[in-house]
């Protein structure tokens, strides 16, 4: 077989690469350019220094572990419990945790607010604490389509069922089995769900506008409005937090149970006696 | 004067050499397979033959052309590979009838073409069927009737039986024989399964790492191994340590006894000891008279295979197994037992290296 | 597995009281009670309200008045604006994201290259929103960096030839940015699926480079395809922050005008709110069925 050089392909893989690339250095540049007349991180500072800018970011890193905390809460066990027992509703589950995929977040909080209005048969918006709740469920419904997969997934790989089968052969009863031996082994499909929910749940919008929270989202969307340089700041952290996310969550997602942090540094010699 | 020629073929991947220098001529009709091991390089001679990879030097020609720098489009061969390769927007109709479309073929002749490779195959009544519906014989008999279709000048098969269960193994390498010898078209078909091999073939290639060891009839090949490779890969062989004896050059010590060649040694090394292979089937625990040799050992281990007894016993400090036909009447012998094996000093060959 | 027989096997291992198999069969659906209990209360039971309230006035009673209403020239512009927009998205980074990944991974290239797009890809997909919105001001806006470059080094002014980033153009270009990396991440497993003994069968066989794609290599692609031009359309249409966040609320696509009816918490007529959204729920759920269908299509062919 002759080697051509593949030159359609490398101008295509270019051009795609420019097409990716190009708004991030010019965002970068352009978030350099806040003081006049020379490159620095001014607008990196202003965006540290605001008080909003903590504020917003700390309610929402709340917000999304909250979510999280509450998505494992429901998730962990449904899918361990379906791959188990109700093997038939699996089908049933799995169609309704993908089901956030077709509600666009705008409709899902206009029925919240209509559901759980001022005058409704549970009136959460009637309160800040109980809009904080719609806003973390809201966060969890966004972000189940993934984090039943990364879960699901997870026991798959390992074969939950043999496990639990082995376990209780052995005596231990079912609390037993789901902490010694599931939970240990799909921590790190549940990490890797988690990192996907924060990346989505930190910046998000729609739901945090229409509910008149104080996140992150919005903040965001006010300081475009606003500010020149900071939003292009900004935009490149969340750029290198979304990538941090990803990288972990792909890390999390390949690691075997009982995988090592670090690597051996001192090898122990097995014990003869 | 061959139609299909291999002329010092050699393959290199990076510092690896896959194929080192092989040679083959195949005449026209001819059915010839390629057996080896996994990594012999059987499956990278018959992809140069293809076209899809380029011998590093040699040549090979197909009906008096050079086809080395041919593309694989243009060299007029049938291929069926070991994953079937179907089209799967394909149905069966459309799979078969793939290469005369390619060629521009009319839609009458088209029709009438696919029908009689239909026939061929006995598949008529699953023209219309899509591969996934269908079994994996089913797709690979259709892969055959595919590759046929265009008749093509040389058909080659990549270890097409070997993703099929066993039974259906050894019905459809008979019906691919029966097609080809049919068409009388020259094949090339490349296996790792020996009984396949020689099964089948008019002539055998047994490759080990990258060369040809023996080409020759599937009698030569077995009777007549011409390496320890060959003799220990085609057939189950025993192997008995041997030491020269000086009172001839035939004579040597094997087992115990006195043996006379039926050739003058010639693979004894400097301390005189030597390999001698004998095929089970020269044994028995009957003597006659063409058995001259007799060894006595104990029964180690008698297994009952249906209608045939394999039996293993131990000759000093070596084993010989051999199986003896099942029989209403036939005591076997139990483990343990003493036990005479008989056989013929003229089946007990040397083996080179 | 049948439930009987998982029941069966429970009731020999469990130590506990024995009890009848219908009890059992209840604790088993007890289970998945709490997943189903949230998802009814804040997924399923917010959308059938909404979807109720569609097709009810204020007074309660049954009616079509809202499905009506959708028909006003302003709704059928909003829809038919957002239509098109996604239509354009989605055939822009169907064509882009499988020339893409056809050249990455087909393409002769080395092996980290395809790596390197696959995990850029994956950032990218999920870079949607304000962000974005920011990072395409810095590089294509009025004072962005390509647009003063262009500028300064080609005399080529853009906005003067009539681009505007803040145009419907403008914000498919954008979309761009997250549609591309979603087709490449999904069209490269198919792609991966084309098994080389298929392109090899149809060489031998005499086809041509061109001839294998035309007859073997695209029809089998064409369900995902297909499917994944859907999953990029439903993503389009259901872009709001990014809209947002680059041409505020002038550009009326439907889930803006959703946003707003909300937002301005004039809902004169919450019902009208109700059909819309029982509108961009109908679209959203349609091309994500038939994308599962067609993707069920392709997963049976490539077995």
């Amino acid at each position: 077989m002759k080697t051509r050089f593949p030159l359609a392909a490398v101008l295509t893989a270019l051009f795609a690469a420019s097409f990716f690339i190009v708004p991030l250095i010019a965002t970068f540049y352009f978030s350099l350019k806040m003081t006049r007349g020379e490159l620095g991180f001014a607008a990196y500072a202003s965006v540290f220094n605001s008080a909003a800018f903590l504020n917003t970011i700390l309610y929402s890193t709340v917000a999304s572990l909250i979510a999280i905390l509450i998505g494992a809460i429901i998730i962990v066990p449904t899918a361990y419990w379906v791959r188990l027992k109700v093997p038939k509703l699996r089908p049933v589950v799995e169609f309704v945790s993908l089901l956030p995929l077709i509600v666009p977040p705008v409709v899902l909080v206009f029925g919240y607010i209509r559901l759980f209005g001022s005058n409704s048969w549970l009136p959460l918006t009637a309160s800040t604490f109980g809009t904080d709740i719609l806003l973390v469920v809201g966060y969890v419904v966004l972000s189940m389509p993934y984090m039943f997969r990364a879960v699901d997934n997870g026991m798959a790989a390992i074969d939950i069922t043999t496990l639990t089968e082995a376990a209780e052969s052995l005596g231990a009863s079912r609390l037993r089995t789901i902490t010694a031996v599931i939970f240990p082994n799909v921590r790190a499909a549940i990490i890797s769900g988690a990192f996907l929910t924060f990346s989505i749940s930190l910046g998000e919008f729609v739901l945090a506008s229409l509910l008149n929270r104080p996140a992150f989202g919005p903040y965001l969307v006010q300081l475009g409005q606003d500010r020149a340089y900071e939003p292009a700041a900004l935009a490149i952290m969340s750029f290198g937090f979304t990538w941090g996310c990803m990288v972990l969550m792909q890390l999390f997602a390949t690691r075997k149970p009982g995988q090592r942090w670090l690597p051996r540094l001192f090898t122990r010699p097995a014990q003869r006696s | 004067m061959s139609f299909l020629s291999i002329t010092n073929a050699v393959k290199t991947f990076g510092t690896n050499t896959v194929v080192k220098g092989f040679d083959l001529a195949v005449q026209k009709g001819e059915f010839v397979s390629f057996l080896g091991p996994s990594g012999c390089g059987k499956t990278t001679v018959l992809r140069m033959i293809a076209g899809f990879e380029r011998p590093t030097s040699g040549m090979i020609t197909i009906d008096g052309r050079d086809v080395t720098d041919a593309a694989p489009n243009k060299r007029r061969i049938g291929m069926v590979f070991q994953a079937y390769a179907l089209f799967p927007n394909m149905n069966v109709f459309g799979n078969i009838a793939f290469g005369l479309k390619i060629a521009g073929l009319g839609k009458a002749e088209t029709e009438a073409r696919v029908k009689e490779m239909l026939g061929l195959i006995g598949l008529s009544h699953l023209a219309e069927r899509f591969p996934y519906e269908l079994s994996g014989g089913q797709q690979q008999r259709v892969a055959l009737a595919r590759a046929l279709a265009p008749k093509p000048q040389v058909l080659l098969l990549d270890e097409p039986l070997s993703a099929l269960d066993a039974k259906i193994r050894v019905s459809l390498r008979e019906e691919i024989r029966e097609i080809q010898r049919q068409l009388g078209i020259t094949t090339v078909f490349v296996t790792h399964d020996q009984e396949e091999a020689m099964s089948i073939s008019d002539r055998i290639v047994v490759m080990n790492g990258g060369r040809a060891d023996q080409i020759g009839t599937p009698s030569d090949i077995y009777n007549r191994p011409r390496t320890r490779f060959v003799a220990g890969f085609v057939g189950t062989l025993n192997v008995l340590k041997a030491r020269v004896l000086p009172q001839t050059a035939r004579s040597v010590a094997v087992g115990g006894k006195t043996v006379e060649l039926a050739q003058p040694v010639t693979t004894a090394d400097a301390s005189g000891l030597l390999s001698l292979a004998l095929r089970p089937e020269s044994l028995s625990l009957t003597a006659s008279d063409g058995r001259d040799v007799a060894f006595e050992g104990k029964v180690k281990s008698v297994n009952f295979m249906g209608s045939v007894i394999r039996i293993r016993m131990d000759v000093g400090d070596e084993t010989l197994s051999f199986d003896m036909f099942n029989s209403p009447d036939l005591v076997p012998p139990s483990v343990g037992d003493l036990a005479t094996a008989h056989v013929a000093s003229r089946d007990m060959f040397e083996l080179s290296a | 597995m049948t439930l009987d027989a998982s029941a069966t096997r429970i009731e020999v291992r469990a130590p506990g009281p024995r009890l009848p198999m219908g009890r059992k069969l209840t604790w088993n659906w007890l289970g998945v009670a709490p997943f189903f209990l949230f998802a009814f209360l804040f997924l399923i039971g917010p959308v059938l309200y909404l979807v109720a309230g569609a097709f009810q006035n204020a007074d309660g009673a049954f009616t079509f008045d809202n499905i009506i209403a959708l028909g006003s020239p302003n709704i059928v512009a909003s829809f038919s604006l957002s239509i098109r927009l996604s239509l354009l998205s989605a055939l822009m980074g169907a064509v882009t994201g499988l020339l893409l990944a056809q050249a990455v991974i087909l393409g002769g290239l080395p092996v980290w290259v395809r790596t390197a797009f696959t995990t850029f890809s994956g950032v990218a997909s999920n870079f949607a929103g304000v962000p974005l919105a920011f990072a395409f001001i810095a590089t294509l806006g009025r004072l962005g960096l390509v647009t003063v470059l262009l500028r300064d080094l080609f005399g080529i002014n853009l906005y003067a030839s009539g681009f505007n980033l803040f145009s419907f153009f403008g914000l498919s270009l954008v979309y761009l940015y997250f549609q591309l990396p979603l087709m490449f991440l999904i069209i490269a497993p198919a792609l991966d699926g084309l098994k080389r003994e298929w392109r090899e069968a149809a060489e031998i066989l005499g086809a041509s480079r061109r001839q294998y794609w035309q007859l073997v290599g695209l029809p089998v692609l064409t369900p995902t395809i297909l499917g994944c031009f859907l999953l990029l359309f439903a993503n389009a249409f259901g872009t709001l922050a990014t809209v947002y966040a680059l041409v505020g609320s002038g550009f009326d696509v439907v889930p803006i005008v959703l946003f707003q009816q909300i937002r301005g918490n004039v809902l004169y007529n919450p019902n009208l709110g109700y059909a819309l959204a029982l509108g961009m729920v109908v679209i959203m759920g349609v091309s994500n069925t038939l994308y599962l269908l067609l993707r069920n299509r392709a997963e049976r062919w490539q077995k």
